[in-house]
């Protein structure tokens, strides 16, 4: 219900010149249906507005969210015994009780939340840095565009693997640091540092990702506002603030919505590197729910992790909603 | 009348120290994000063991063959089929963006352009619809398809596709930025609203659109799970389930691994490297203030 509300007030001033220096009103377009024979007119942009929607909402609900409730409702239900053959019968939110006062499932809670309150800024901050660097003439830049984009172009179980032999106890990263005179590390077999590894492989496959989307952002910049900008003696880091980060919105919005949902189902590298461990440091909500559902045949319990997470995402991308409403006035 | 020429030079000179130093920030990062995968492309260049033997200790070995073969890809394209592989990914990414531009270009449209009772309920279900991890639902959503004798058929793998609501959300955010004056005008002249969308609001789309069909190209080209569970019939079995056969649980052969994944990723790349020359500065707005 909250989410509807805030996305109500992000999708208001839809008719806005997305210009920072003129949020003109545009609330009152919102009325303009009412001007002559509401019903009837109302109607008809229903009617429209059904047409147009239908065949994106009909799949969406057919292949998501109607399956997704089938998971809700499993999530009431616990079996006797193990396995999807195994006897399910109602047990209320007793799968979540169980869940939520385990400690071991309190500390995967905290430590998802910590990984994406670290990685998400990162790499939106990465991959803005770089949006800007290749947007400006440089020469070759469509080619550095595409080296920094192949990453999330090779299947990520391939990349997993591959960074695994890299970051091997004798591995080349090791080497390269062996060889500038620095110690080498314990990359994936150490508690402290697994969860780091594991953000750099995931910062190297989404960076050039959700790049291609801030660099479509930039290019819809007009140019007249630097002009403008230059003009009122703004130098290059000033105008980024002013100019640049304040017409990104809609498109950060957007990168910071898909990459947080991203970063939150993301468990490949975790199966292939580390299999959530050494010591549980990289295990993250959906790696323990897919564990539960594929490795441990509870699919109730995982299904349940997968609804406490979801749950979260929610709550997430409802404050960056809010946070990144436009047009505030 | 001569200090005009040198200032202008001055400035000259530096925008083109800072056009030169740019430069070698972005060769550089280009490069850091490169060597990962130049180091795969060369491991699948030799030996399938080799990988692993000249990790360490560190020297021009590890990165550079000293024997070169192409055994790796041989296998790759023989016994392993990857070509059969790459069509039927092919076909399945292709379709899914053609059918998926079709169906949720219309979508974001009326969200960001109709006003409508309960436009941002909808909104909120597509938002909803894209956070669902696809793993949560996979399995029962297979046992559906296979009732409906979907399981190893075309459709049965591009369905899922296509209803993108990242797609959706994407495109949302750019027609939200498009003046509502241009659609007022549009509709006042007696275009319809399908005929507004396609004369007047794609032409200015170029590079949302772009970015959309390589969303939905992308989720559709790395698809691993879906394939696995819908499809058994190895005639219609994609790529990134055929790179799967490079290893076991016990075995891997790194060299056919690291080329199965590079033949792989060469098709979106090229894609990414051809159609960013459309990405444009939007017209829309270009000519407003």
């Amino acid at each position: 219900m909250e989410a509807v509300q805030v996305i109500d007030e992000v999708g208001a001033p839809a008719k806005g010149v997305p210009t920072p220096a003129s949020p003109r009103a545009t609330r009152g377009v919102r009325d303009t249906a009412t001007a002559r024979g509401p019903r009837r007119r109302a109607r008809r942009a229903w009617l429209t507005a059904a047409a147009f929607l239908a065949p994106a909402v009909l799949t969406i609900l057919l292949i998501r969210i109607i399956p997704f409730l089938g998971a809700v409702v499993s999530t009431l239900h616990v079996r006797d015994g193990v396995g999807l053959l195994a006897e399910e019968r109602f047990a209320g939110l007793q799968n979540y009780v169980d869940l939520l006062s385990d400690p071991l499932f309190q500390a995967t809670l905290g430590r998802t939340l910590l990984f994406n309150v670290i990685i998400n800024p990162l790499q939106i901050a990465l991959a803005l840095a770089i949006a800007v660097l290749l947007t400006r003439r440089v020469p070759a830049r469509g080619l550095w565009r595409m080296a920094v984009f192949i990453p999330c172009t090779i299947p990520l179980v391939g990349s997993s693997i591959a960074w695994g032999v890299a970051l091997r106890a004798d591995g080349p990263i090791n080497g390269i640091l062996e060889f500038l005179g620095l110690p080498a590390q314990p990359f994936l077999s150490s508690p402290s540092q697994a969860l780091a590894s594991i953000m750099l492989v995931a910062s190297w496959v989404g960076i050039g990702y959700w790049m291609i989307f801030l660099v479509a952002g930039i290019n819809d910049i007009p140019d007249e506002l630097y002009e403008a900008a230059s003009l009122d003696g703004a130098g290059g880091w000033r105008s980024f603030w002013s100019v640049t980060l304040p017409m990104l919105r809609r498109p950060l919005l957007f990168v910071l919505v898909a990459d947080t949902v991203a970063n939150f189902v993301l468990f490949v590298p975790m199966q292939m590197l580390t299999d959530g461990g050494p010591q549980n440091s990289t295990t993250m909500l959906m790696f323990d729910a897919y564990r539960r559902t594929y490795t441990y045949s509870q699919p109730n319990q995982g299904a349940t992790a997968t609804v406490i997470l979801t749950v979260i995402m929610l709550i997430i991308v409802f404050v960056q909603f809010r946070l990144l409403k436009e047009d505030r006035g | 009348m001569t200090a005009q020429p040198t200032a202008v030079g001055g400035l000259q000179r530096r925008m083109r120290v800072q056009r030169v130093i740019l430069g070698v920030l972005a060769g550089l990062v280009g490069l850091l994000f490169l060597l990962p995968a130049i180091w795969m492309l060369l491991g699948s260049l030799r030996p399938g063991g080799d990988i692993i033997g000249s990790v360490s200790p560190l020297s021009w070995n590890t990165l550079i063959p000293d024997v070169w073969t192409l055994d790796n890809y041989a296998a790759l394209f023989g016994p392993l089929r990857f070509g059969q592989a790459m069509m039927n990914s092919l076909i399945v990414a292709f379709a899914s963006v053609v059918l998926g531009l079709v169906i949720t270009i219309p979508a974001a449209y009326a969200l960001s352009v109709f006003r409508f009772p309960g436009r941002e309920l909808v909104f909120a279900v597509l938002v909803v619809g894209f956070m669902i991890p696809f793993e949560a639902i996979a399995i029962p959503l297979a046992q559906i398809f296979t009732q409906w004798h979907l399981d190893n058929t075309y459709i049965g793998l591009i369905l899922p596709g296509i209803g993108n609501g990242l797609a959706i959300f994407n495109l949302r955010q750019f027609f939200l930025g498009v003046p509502g004056e241009l659609h007022e005008a549009a509709r006042v002249d007696g275009a319809s609203e399908l005929r507004t969308m396609t004369q007047v609001y794609l032409p200015l789309s170029v590079t949302p659109v772009i970015n959309s069909a390589l969303l939905i190209f992308l989720a559709q080209w790395s698809a691993y799970l879906w394939p696995l569970l819908v499809v058994s019939d190895e005639k219609i079995q994609v790529a990134a389930i055929a790179l799967s056969r490079t290893f076991s649980d016990t075995s891997f052969n790194f060299g056919q691994m690291f080329g199965g994944a590079l033949v792989i990723s060469v098709i979106p790349a090229v894609l990414l490297l051809v159609l960013q020359r459309y990405f444009t500065q939007s017209v829309a707005t270009k000519g407003l203030k």
